[in-house]
């Protein structure tokens, strides 16, 4: 028997409620309501069976029974044999992955066709700290100036070719994986 | 400390009366046996690491997929499965195998980390908790928030070689010799 819990505010619905669990319990098909009061539009989680959308009343079979409809519902139990060959079949196991591979710089795991997930952290980070130099240097959001930008590390002077361009300093050794120009 | 052999010494089990630790498991009772020393001539007995965590916040029933995985491969070979994988579980479960070697080095006289495979693999119920789940109408349904325990067995040596399936022919054979051993009972 599952407790009715849930103090809705119509009254009307509450008492709808009430008697539907009996009649469930019971096991009737969902009873006819007067037409006016409001119609179970969700199914419910407990058990029960399925319920009856509204507009099945020309569909009915007679007056008696009032507007039935058969629905599909299990006839029989599965038993745990059949649910476990269905749960164990080799499709719904997972498949091992055939395509790790050994990064060549870092030595971590990585898929074949994906980037190595430590490299591209490391890449992120200097990202990150880069970006920060140029918000530094800008001052404030929409200042990105018409020119290009160069990153030098320490150590590094600006060549004939960075002539025009805008140079962001980094206070570090310039990676290894950071070749310059 | 249990003793696998021998006669149990009446004062050695002392059991402290601390209400402090809930029970402990019987899995993680598993590492504490200690074998008698071998003799010269007996064969090396291969190290057993015994390692679980306990309630999961994950279904038992998708977690056993990932057991399945890693069950009878090697310790590398089931990181790098799980690191790639993206169920919720392969998470908790690299992490378990992690400190197991962890252990297995610290605790358990391994010598190298890579050579264990993973002999048992299992899932476990954990502590369900049953919650109110809203419909609508003011329906409502009662939902399980399921937790999942996970046991994982380390041997040390390379991974077993995996069983060739059964032929026909041999199941024929064994069907022949079925038939072969029957007698007529009852009488001379």
């Amino acid at each position: 028997a599952v407790l009715v819990l849930v103090h809705s505010p119509l009254p009307r619905l509450r008492a709808l409620l009430q008697r539907c669990w009996g009649r469930l319990e019971r096991g009737l098909g969902p009873g006819v309501f007067g037409g006016q009061s409001p119609p179970w539009g969700a199914a419910l989680a407990v058990q029960g069976p399925a319920v009856v959308p509204q507009g099945i009343d020309a569909a009915g079979e007679g007056s008696a029974l009032g507007s039935v409809v058969w629905m599909a519902a299990p006839k029989h139990r599965r038993t745990i044999e059949v649910n476990r060959c269905r749960r164990r079949h080799p499709t719904k196991l997972i498949e091992i992955k055939r395509n790790i591979d050994v990064c060549p710089e870092c030595g971590n795991l990585k898929q074949k066709h994906v980037l190595c997930g430590y490299c591209y952290a490391k890449v992120k980070e200097e990202t990150r700290l880069i970006r920060k130099e140029i918000y530094k240097k800008e001052g404030g959001p929409l200042n990105a100036p018409a020119v290009e930008t160069v990153v030098l590390y320490e150590g590094e002077k600006p060549t004939e070719k960075d002539e025009g361009k805008r140079i962001i300093e980094r206070a570090r050794k310039r990676p290894s994986w950071f070749v310059q120009n | 400390r249990l003793l696998a052999s021998g006669s149990l010494f009446p004062l050695s089990c002392i059991h402290t009366s601390t209400q402090s630790l809930q029970k402990i498991g019987k899995w993680e009772k598993k590492n504490r046996i200690v074998y008698p020393p071998q003799l010269p001539g007996e064969p090396r007995r291969p190290a057993e690491i015994y390692h679980c965590r306990r309630e999961i916040k994950y279904s038992k029933d998708k977690m056993w997929y990932l057991a399945k995985l890693i069950k009878g491969m090697s310790i590398d070979q089931a990181l790098a499965q799980l690191e790639f994988s993206d169920k919720k579980g392969a998470k908790v479960i690299k992490e378990v195998l992690l400190e197991a070697q962890e252990m297995a080095v610290r605790n358990h006289n391994v010598e190298f980390k890579s050579n264990l495979h993973i002999a048992e693999s299992q899932t476990g119920r954990g502590r369900y908790v049953k919650r109110l789940r809203y419909h609508g109408k003011g329906m409502f349904g009662t939902m399980k928030i399921s937790r999942c325990h996970y046991f994982v067995k380390l041997v040390e040596g390379p991974p077993p070689p995996p069983e060739p399936p059964r032929t026909g022919f041999e199941q024929a054979k064994e069907y022949v010799q079925q038939l072969r051993n029957r007698t007529i009972v009852h009488t001379l």
